[in-house]
């Protein structure tokens, strides 16, 4: 806003105004701490019932904790099951979209920031508009297009056609045009820097906290993804970890030991990943859709 | 952190981008963004119009595809479990728009208390739900719903002595169940929005509200509403699409049952083509989902002004 010259300087943001807690701010601690508890006991639970024998995963009362703490679920798990093959499927996959996607989504995003160009805005109103376009709709000619053409094989389907989402270049979008000074391009201009040397050498580095949150945000999509693996797999020894747990958890016996285990073990990379890029993921998402 | 609206922007003038100079300027952009385009043509435009026309015949995979004029769509017409696909699809998107919407804006609001600590904590917290796997999601509340041993029935038992409730098997609770997961799953992400909207609010707007003796609702319909009102309509968007076309969340908790009540279009879609060879019924039902969520949201887009090239 325009400089106020009559208002008076900020209250004590740090300090709580009041000595004592007031009715109302014990209720909001209160409150966000009991929804806290909610988003995560189901988490927890899963974690305490991984570590129960089956018998007590449905005891009643619910046991917070495992009366007998056992690692039975775990080496069940890995030993009868592909765990570790469907783990490496599912991580290669996520890392090999995110690093290519992040790369693409950054030259794009740096196109349209940072140029004029005849047919630009019919161009980002195209790839704004995929953003709209379910996934359902191309799911049945995408599957047969790819089976036709020999191109099928997971390690194909499961990375190329998602390494171009228009959420990404949209997010790049918006961040380069806040954050890369045309001085600078214009400058490494004059020195005689060509085009992609530029992107490469300047814009990649100014990036580099947006380029993690979208490297998260990519990470977690491909890792995370279910219908279109489940359409597309359809051997076990290279299904991902999504998949693998489905077909457990819909087996004869309802393997709830086994799958509670590999849903805590499946779940290791994407919260490790979370917990140490939050901020810049956080704000990543933020950012597009507050200038937006 | 929040971009200061205050900065002098460095760039504020658009007229000031860098104008090509030589061929590779004026041919640089069009490769920048080529890479996106080829795979957008390959994946998303070329299925489109193959949609269009499977949507046309009759094809079980093998074989060429038999035309068949507009015959699926009318049989999507009278077909009642499309029907109640469309319906429940509806209600998801209501519950998103509805309820998960505003439960989130309400949420970042508390958690954009003067003063609050932890802010981060629980903004982390809130957001965890995201970053787990459906399948993982679905698994662990098909547990909490379990009838007679799940955590929400025995949560119910030990607090009010009520129980029992058949949380996956009846029509009208199953989907109560479904939206709740969805809840759970998708509120703290889009409080992340809302929180960074309402940080980027003048905080000098309150302060003139306050003056003129407005409190705390009425500084927030007048100062709070207005100001959000970019990043509510993103949030919407965003939220109407992704409920258009869920799929993980019914096709795991309920495979659409009891009796297609819980179906949702996309599961439809599936189920038509993966389970029953119906290629080209498949495509006429993912035609009409295209048209409704494409026009629904190219209309609020339009009306809203979100995603304009700056």
């Amino acid at each position: 806003m325009t400089t106020s010259t009559l208002t008076r300087p900020a209250p004590p943001s740090t300090g709580t105004r009041r000595s004592r807690p007031s009715g109302g701010r014990v209720l909001l601690y209160v409150t966000l701490t009991v929804l806290a508890l909610a988003f995560l006991a189901p988490l927890l639970w899963a974690v305490s019932g991984s570590f129960k024998p089956r018998g007590d995963i449905f005891s009643v009362p619910v046991q917070v904790l495992p009366s007998h703490p056992t690692l039975e679920n775990y080496r069940n798990l890995l030993t009868t099951q592909p765990f570790w093959a469907w783990f490496g499927v599912s991580t290669l996959v996520a890392v090999v979209a995110t690093v290519v996607s992040v790369f693409v989504c950054a030259m794009a995003g740096f196109g349209f920031a940072k140029y004029t160009f005849r047919g630009k805005r019919l161009l980002f109103s195209v790839m704004f508009s995929s953003l709209s376009v379910p996934f359902a709709v191309i799911l049945v000619p995408l599957f047969v297009l790819l089976v036709k053409t020999g191109l099928g094989s997971p390690w194909f389907a499961l990375i190329v056609p998602w390494v171009a989402p228009a959420f990404g270049i949209f997010m790049m979008q918006q961040y380069i045009v806040q954050s890369v000074p045309d001085d600078v391009l214009e400058a490494a201009r004059i020195d005689g820097c060509g085009e992609l040397r530029t992107f490469l050498t300047i814009v990649l580095p100014l990036l580099r906290p947006s380029l993690g949150a979208l490297a998260v945000w990519t990470f977690l999509q491909s890792y995370n993804s279910f219908l279109w693996p489940l359409v597309i797999v359809s051997d076990t020894d290279r299904a991902t970890i999504p998949l693998g747990l489905q077909t457990l958890f819909l087996s004869e016996n309802r393997s709830y030991d086994l799958v509670l285990a590999g849903a805590v073990l499946a779940t290791v990379p994407t919260i490790l990943v979370f917990l140490l890029l939050r901020k810049q993921l956080l704000e990543g998402l933020a950012a597009g859709a507050v200038k937006g | 952190m929040a971009t200061q609206e205050t900065l002098p922007a460095p760039t504020s003038t658009r007229t000031g981008a860098p104008r090509p100079r030589s061929t590779t300027a004026t041919r640089a952009p069009y490769a920048f963004i080529a890479p996106f385009y080829v795979l957008f043509v390959l994946f998303m435009l070329v299925p489109i119009v193959a949609s269009l026309y499977l949507s046309l015949t009759s094809w079980a995979g093998l074989g060429a595809p038999e035309w068949i004029g507009l015959r699926n769509y009318a049989n999507l017409f009278t077909d009642s479990s499309f029907h109640k696909a469309l319906v429940n699809t509806l209600l998801y998107v209501a519950v998103a728009v509805v309820v998960i919407v505003p439960v989130s804006l309400l949420l970042a609001t508390a958690l954009n208390a003067r003063g609050l600590r932890a802010r981060d904590a629980f903004r982390v917290t809130y957001f965890v739900p995201m970053v787990v796997s459906p399948i993982i999601v679905a698994l662990i509340f098909s547990l909490v719903f379990d009838q007679n041993y799940g955590l929400a029935n025995s949560l119910l038992h030990a607090l009010f002595g009520l129980g029992g409730v058949d949380w996956l098997g009846d029509p009208t609770i199953a989907k109560v169940a479904i939206s709740l997961v969805m809840l759970w799953r998708w509120a703290g992400y889009l409080t992340i929005f809302f929180l960074a909207g309402l940080q980027n609010v003048p905080k000098d707007l309150y302060e003139a509200a306050a003056l003129d003796g407005a409190g705390w609702w009425r500084s927030f319909t007048s100062v709070t509403l207005p100001a959000l009102k970019p990043v509510t309509a993103f949030v919407a968007v965003t939220s109407f699409i992704s409920a258009a076309q869920i799929f993980d969340e019914p096709f795991l908790l309920t495979q659409g049952g009891p009796s297609d009540q819980t179906l949702s279009v996309a599961m439809f879609i599936y189920r038509a083509a993966f389970q029953r060879q119906q290629f080209g019924y498949a495509a006429a039902g993912g035609v009409v989902l295209f048209v409704v969520v494409f026009l629904v949201s190219q209309g609020f887009n339009r009306l809203l002004g979100i995603g304009r090239s700056s």
